[in-house]
C-alpha cells in the first residue's frame, strides 16, 4: 500500500455555484479500484457522493468520468493511472451532487424505443429460438445501462434530444429477435432526425462500452433498416405491396 | 421533478465548443470528417479540367500546367494522403454497418479494390508500363 | 422533454445517407488512384504528357464505354464524392457549432448538387 493523491469533482448544490475539483490522499495497491478509492475518501469526508451497488461491473451504477474518459469505477485501477487521475460526474448529463448525475433524460430516451419483447400473439406454444436467431442479437443485449456511451458521445453533448446509443442500441437488439413483433412499432423512433440520424459515427460510445455492446454499429445498421423502411414506405403510399 | 425539494439544483455546463481538441480519439474523427477538404480542391481541379476540356487545346494544356504546379502538386499529394486516410478509416466502419463478412476479409476486399482501380488508371494513362 | 405520445416525423436522410455512403465508397476506391495518375505521376514526369494529350483524353471520355466513360468517371470522381463532401462539411458545421439546422442543410446539399449540375453540364458541352 502506498499514499497517492486523487483529485475528485465536487459540488454541493445548497453552498457552490458551480463544481469543483478536490485533491485527496488514498492508500492505494495494484487492486485498488476507483470505487475502492471513492470509499476511503467518504470514510474521511462522508458528504461525498456517488453512486454504486455490484462492485462488479454489473449493474451500471458507478459511472464516472477518469481523466475525461467515462468508465465504470469498479472496472477501473489506479494502478493504470500512475501519473494523475481526476474523478468527475458523467459528462453530458446534469449534476446533482458530487459524482451524482441526473440519469432521467437516458431513461426516458430508453423507454421511448421500448425496449422490451412486444408480441400480442396468443400462443401456447413456447417461442423457440436456434443459437443462430440468438446469435443476431446477443451481442446488443449485453447493455448493463450505464449510460458510459452517453458521455463518450458528442452528438449527444450536442443535442440532448438524440436518443442516444444505448437506446437505439437496444431499439436493434429487439428488432432483431425473432420473437419479436414490434419493429413497426420502433422504426419511427428510429427514422426521426433525433433517432439514429443525428449519429455520425464518432464511435467513442462502442470504445467506451464496458460490455462490448458496440453501440455504434447498431445506429448505423439501424441506418440501414430505417433507408430499407423508407422505400418500402414510399412502395406502400403508392399502393404497391 | 419533485418540487418540495428546492435544494436541488442540478448543474449543466454548456458543452465546449472544443470538444474534438480534448481527446485524441475525437482529434481523429475531426481529422476523418476534414479529408473532405483536400477532396474538393481535388474536385475543383477535375471539374476546372472538364472545363479546359470543352475549351479546346490551347485551354487543355493550360490545365497540364496548372496540374504541374508545385504548390498544386503539393496539395494533390496532401489529398492523396487524405482519401488513404478516409479509405482506411472506411474500410474498418463498413463491416460494421453491413456485417455481411469477417471484418478482416471485408477490409482486405476493399483495398484490393482501390489497387486495382489505381493500377487501372496508371495503365490506361501510362501505356508505358 | 421526449414525446410518447405523438409519432416523430420521418427524416429525409436517408437520401443524403445514401449519397454520402456512395461517395464515400467513391472516395476510398476511385479517387486515390485517379488522384495518384493525374495529380501526382504526371506531374512528376512518370505518365509522359502525351498520354494526357487532348485528343487521347476526349477519346477516353467520350468513345469508349459507347462514350459513357466520361459520363461514368464524372458521376463516381466528381459528383458522388461532392455529395460525401458536402454532407460531412454540414455535420462539421454542426460539431464545430458554427452553424445547423435547415439553411445549412440546404447550402450544402445545394451546392452539391450545382457542382454536379455545372461538372455533367461540362461533360455534355465538351462533347
Ligand atoms: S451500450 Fe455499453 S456504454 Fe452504453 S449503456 Fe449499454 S453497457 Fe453502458
Ligand atoms: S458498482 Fe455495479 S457496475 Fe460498478
Amino acid at each position: 500500500m502506498t499514499s497517492r493523491n486523487i483529485g475528485i469533482m465536487r459540488y454541493n448544490p445548497e453552498q457552490d455555484k458551480k463544481p469543483h475539483t478536490e485533491s485527496y490522499q488514498v492508500e492505494a495497491d495494484d487492486n485498488t479500484s476507483v470505487l475502492d478509492a471513492l470509499q476511503q475518501v467518504q470514510q474521511q469526508d462522508p458528504s461525498l457522493s456517488f453512486r454504486w451497488s455490484c462492485r462488479m461491473a454489473i449493474c451500471g451504477s458507478c459511472g464516472v468520468m477518469v481523466n475525461s474518459v467515462p468508465k465504470l469505477g469498479c472496472q477501473t485501477f489506479l494502478r493504470d493511472y500512475p501519473d494523475s487521475l481526476v474523478i468527475s460526474p458523467l459528462s453530458n448529463f446534469a449534476v446533482e451532487k458530487d459524482l451524482i448525475v441526473d440519469m432521467e433524460p437516458f431513461l426516458e430516451h430508453l423507454s421511448a424505443i421500448k425496449p422490451w419483447l412486444i408480441n400480442s400473439e396468443q400462443s401456447t406454444v413456447p417461442h423457440v429460438q436456434t443459437p443462430q436467431q440468438l446469435a443476431r442479437y446477443q451481442q446488443f443485449a449485453n447493455c448493463i445501462n450505464c449510460g458510459l456511451c452517453y458521455s463518450a458521445c458528442p452528438q449527444f453533448g450536442l443535442n440532448p434530444e438524440f436518443r442516444g446509443p444505448a437506446a437505439l442500441a437496444l431499439a436493434h437488439r429487439y428488432n432483431l429477435d425473432s420473437r419479436d413483433l414490434g419493429k413497426a412499432e420502433r422504426m419511427p423512433q428510429l427514422n426521426a432526425k433525433d433517432g439514429v440520424w443525428t449519429c455520425t459515427f464518432v464511435g467513442f460510445c462502442s470504445e467506451v462500452c464496458p460490455k462490448k455492446v458496440d453501440p455504434a454499429a447498431a445506429i448505423n445498421q439501424g441506418k440501414v433498416e430505417s433507408a430499407k423502411d423508407m422505400i418500402l414506405s414510399v412502395f406502400k403510399s403508392s399502393g404497391v405491396r | 421533478m419533485p418540487s418540495h425539494n428546492n435544494s436541488r439544483r442540478p448543474y449543466l455546463p454548456a458543452f465546449r465548443r472544443d470538444w474534438w481538441l480534448q481527446l485524441r480519439f475525437y482529434q481523429l474523427y475531426m481529422l476523418r470528417e476534414a479529408t473532405v477538404l483536400p477532396l474538393l480542391f481535388f474536385i475543383s481541379c477535375l471539374i476546372y479540367g472538364l472545363y479546359s476540356l470543352s475549351q479546346g487545346e490551347s485551354q487543355w494544356l493550360k490545365w497540364l500546367d496548372f496540374m504541374a504546379r508545385p504548390w498544386v502538386v503539393a496539395l494533390n499529394v496532401l489529398t492523396l494522403a487524405a482519401s488513404l486516410f478516409h479509405a482506411k478509416t472506411f474500410f474498418e466502419l463498413f463491416p460494421r454497418v453491413m456485417p455481411l463478412a469477417p471484418p478482416s476479409l471485408m477490409i482486405a476486399v476493399q483495398w484490393l479494390a482501390t489497387v486495382v482501380v489505381a493500377g487501372g488508371f496508371v495503365v490506361l494513362l501510362g501505356a508505358w508500363v | 422533454m421526449s414525446n410518447s405520445g405523438q409519432q416523430p416525423t420521418r427524416s429525409d436522410e436517408p437520401i443524403w445517407w445514401a449519397l454520402f455512403s456512395a461517395g464515400g465508397v467513391c472516395f476510398a476506391v476511385v479517387i486515390p488512384g485517379a488522384i495518384l495518375a493525374v495529380g501526382v505521376l504526371y506531374p512528376l514526369g512518370l505518365i509522359p504528357g502525351e498520354m494526357l494529350g487532348f485528343e487521347r483524353i476526349r477519346h477516353l471520355l467520350f468513345e469508349s464505354f459507347l462514350g459513357f466513360a466520361g459520363f461514368i468517371f464524372v458521376g463516381v470522381a466528381i459528383c458522388l464524392p461532392l455529395f460525401h463532401a458536402f454532407h460531412r462539411i454540414r455535420h462539421g458545421l454542426h460539431d464545430l457549432q458554427w452553424a445547423h439546422g435547415w439553411a445549412a442543410k440546404s447550402a450544402c446539399y445545394c451546392s452539391a448538387t450545382l457542382l454536379s449540375v455545372i461538372a455533367l453540364g461540362l461533360w455534355v458541352a465538351a462533347h
